[in-house]
């Protein structure tokens, strides 16, 4: 066959698709646009984020789209690479919303580009719903449009505060190691002011450059204060770093706990054994107990992402809570009745519901602080959630025996 | 004092790595006057290699670090040989844009293969070391330091003791006379290209085992060996490997400075190389051509 005949029947079974669309739906199509680092330094997590997204896309349009006042209208969203860079992020928002016409906007991936992103919204007056910023600094700029369904990013280690509060031999003394990107350092900063509510002390406050791949010597300034829990406000290549560099110089603490990491495959894959032991916070893990009101119940969005993506175990959090945005989104449609953007934002602020991710709410300035984040422990080789105690799987192992004693 | 001891040997450790990054781009800079972009992605060429080879048939990563010297070897030749020769002689600027397209191709190519996830090789005897008191030498950083020294060795011995090496001198000191005498200029080019890019490769390898890797791992690392290459000297082995070694004892110290000392690391890096381009712009140990 030709390309010219090939091009042909694409065609028309695009058209096709367009019409028989019209008869049984409703008239227009939703378009959502979201700008994904597809490529560059974050195409990792940027594609967790899609797919969160497309999973929601395969099942609102198995059942016909969203309904706006008794009319069905099919979902189509519109991605476009931003090469992992912030400032291309914003751009490529500008042309989804002038030349793609998307009518509502789904969040790129990482705080640096919502932040950008954000601004972009907020111009065009077009609602944002996204998934994958939680630096407060996004929503302390006083925008209406930007709404964020995930816990922002104090609440990243203060799990862990809590949890530790709980063990016995209470650990008192912390060592906090921090990347230098606004998410990370308002983590840490949060662990500054939290742990002493909490009766424990920091004291080492380390920072260091995003994406370091050495951190020898952070891990030996960690050592040299003995510090009873060490925890690590970064990314998934440092907490790597760190673990590795905690081994090779016997950096022994009763608590390893990393914000952004070990909640990932990659972590254990990496690692191996030496990924046991080590604690994160997580925005949500495939254990949770909540009462969806609609949408799947946790298992069986495990099962579907499972069925999905064979090969690639559960989903982690940031494919969970990119679905939650979409899921928020949805909602807020719903109930505004209308494809109105200012009517759906309206909406989403104030939409209260809970999903498989937990509660969706958001405070005045867009964000959900109202969502608990939940603790997990690697355990041979396995994540269990061990915090809170009433969504938890497993009992916490322990204090960490030292490295010569696994 | 056993903390400063330990720094001292954390810096040369980490030193090992960025040797092994410095060797291949300063030979290729010297000799080709080519700054190679595209260095990072053919370091992680090397490591996804490693990486491969560890998780597929279990070998001990230390022992694939001739498959990737061999691998890359082949690739550099193939490359110089094939496309970047048609510039050679073009302006610098050039040359810049055809490996930081060859970097792009190289890490879109990784992507597609290995996709984006984080691997690391982590052997059985990952973490352990020695112990003196309270300072421990950790195996694999010492190992790939001593493996950072006989490449270095080998490429020095290459260079200044066999036929290919001096003729790849003869071309670095003066081009058209080497061409005079009978060398066969692409045939060197490609060699140096290719020694070059395996050492890029077995330096992949050891970043394997001390970090997480992902396509775009490298590109910090093309900038890493131009600073090494730069505070060490061009145009000899041995003035990279000291290079190299200061550049990890630089990190090592900047980043142990209390507080957020950590974060101006590579300012401090960056302000030693300034510094050194100032005063002895031919490097630490460079020599004046």
């Amino acid at each position: 066959m030709t390309v010219r005949k090939l091009a042909l029947l694409a065609a028309a079974a695009v058209a096709a698709v367009a019409c028989g669309g019209g008869t049984s739906t409703g008239q227009t199509t939703i378009t959502l646009g979201a700008p994904l680092g597809l490529t560059g330094s974050l195409t990792k997590e940027s594609t967790l984020t899609q797919q969160g997204y497309n999973l929601w896309l395969d099942w609102i349009n198995a059942r016909g789209g969203i309904v706006v006042n008794g009319v069905k209208h099919p979902v189509v969203i519109k991605y476009y690479d931003d090469t992992s860079n912030a400032n291309q992020s914003a751009v490529l928002m500008q042309k989804l919303i002038t030349e793609d016409k998307a009518q509502f906007l789904l969040g790129p991936y990482g705080s640096a580009a919502t932040a950008t992103d954000a601004a972009i919204a907020e111009q065009n007056q077009i609602p944002m719903v996204e998934a994958n910023g939680a630096a407060q600094s996004i929503f302390n700029q006083g925008y209406k449009y930007t709404f964020g369904v995930l816990s922002p990013a104090n609440k990243y280690l203060e799990g862990v505060i809590d949890m530790a509060a709980t063990l016995s031999p209470k650990p008192t003394t912390i060592a906090m190691l921090s990347a230098d990107d606004n998410f990370s350092i308002e983590v840490a900063d949060a662990i500054n002011s939290y742990a002493p509510t909490k009766g424990m002390r920091v004291v080492l406050y380390k920072k260091y450059k995003n994406g370091a791949t050495n951190l020898s010597a952070e891990v030996q300034a960690a050592k040299a204060v003995n510090a009873d829990i060490v925890l690590n406000s970064g990314h998934l290549q440092e907490a790597i770093a760190i673990n590795k560099a905690a081994k090779e110089q016997k950096l022994n603490a009763k608590i390893f706990a990393y914000s952004v990491g070990p909640s990932t495959p990659d972590f254990i894959a990496a690692l191996g054994n030496d990924a046991n032991y080590v604690y994160d916070g997580s925005q949500w893990t495939p254990q949770v107990k909540y009462t969806p009101a609609f949408y799947l119940t946790v298992s069986d969005y495990v099962a579907a992402y499972k069925a999905k993506y064979p090969g690639l175990g559960d989903p982690d959090y940031h494919v969970a809570e990119s679905t939650a945005a979409c899921l928020a989104l949805q909602r807020a449609i719903e109930n505004a009745g209308s494809l109105d953007p200012k009517k759906v934002r309206d909406a989403l602020a104030a939409l209260d519901v809970t999903v498989f991710f937990g509660q969706i709410k958001f405070d005045s300035r867009g964000i959900n602080i109202y969502k608990p984040m939940v603790v997990e422990q690697i355990q041979a080789g396995v994540h269990h959630t061990v915090f809170p105690a009433d969504v938890a799987d497993a009992q916490a192992k322990y204090p960490t025996p030292a490295w010569d004693q696994r | 004092m056993a903390d400063f001891v330990q720094l001292v040997i954390l810096g040369l450790l980490a030193g090992g790595v960025y040797v092994a990054v410095g060797v291949g781009f300063g030979l290729v800079w010297g000799v080709l006057n080519i700054v190679n972009l595209a260095h990072g992605a053919l370091v992680i060429i090397g490591s996804y290699i490693t990486w491969q080879l560890f998780t597929a048939l279990h070998l001990d990563p230390f022992l694939t670090l001739p498959v990737d010297a061999v691998a890359l070897f082949v690739l550099g030749y193939a490359l110089q040989r094939g496309v970047i020769n048609r510039i050679i002689r073009a302006p610098l600027l050039f040359t810049f844009l055809l490996t930081f397209g060859l970097n792009l191709v190289v890490i879109n190519v990784l992507l597609f293969i290995f996709g984006s996830d984080f691997r690391s090789v982590t052997p059985a005897y990952s973490g352990q070391g020695l112990e003196f008191g309270s300072v421990v030498i950790p195996y694999v950083p010492l190992i790939s330091l001593g493996v950072a020294i006989l490449l270095s060795a080998a490429l020095a011995f290459i260079l200044n003791r066999t036929r290919i090496g001096l003729a790849i001198n003869a071309i670095a000191a003066d081009r058209d006379a080497a061409q005079l005498v009978g060398i066969d200029l692409r045939h060197a080019y490609a060699v140096t290209f290719g020694l070059g890019a395996a050492c890029a490769g077995v330096a992949g390898g050891l970043i394997a085992m001390s970090q997480a890797i992902t396509p775009t791992a490298g590109e910090p690392y093309t900038l890493q060996a131009f600073v090494v290459v730069i505070l060490g000297g061009l145009g000899r082995v041995s003035a990279t490997v000291v290079g190299g070694l200061a550049f990890g004892l630089v990190e090592v110290f900047a980043q142990s400075i209390p507080g957020s000392g950590s974060v101006f690391a590579n300012a401090i890096a960056f302000g030693l190389m300034v510094l050194v381009l100032v005063t002895r712009p031919q490097g630490l140990l460079g020599r004046l051509r």
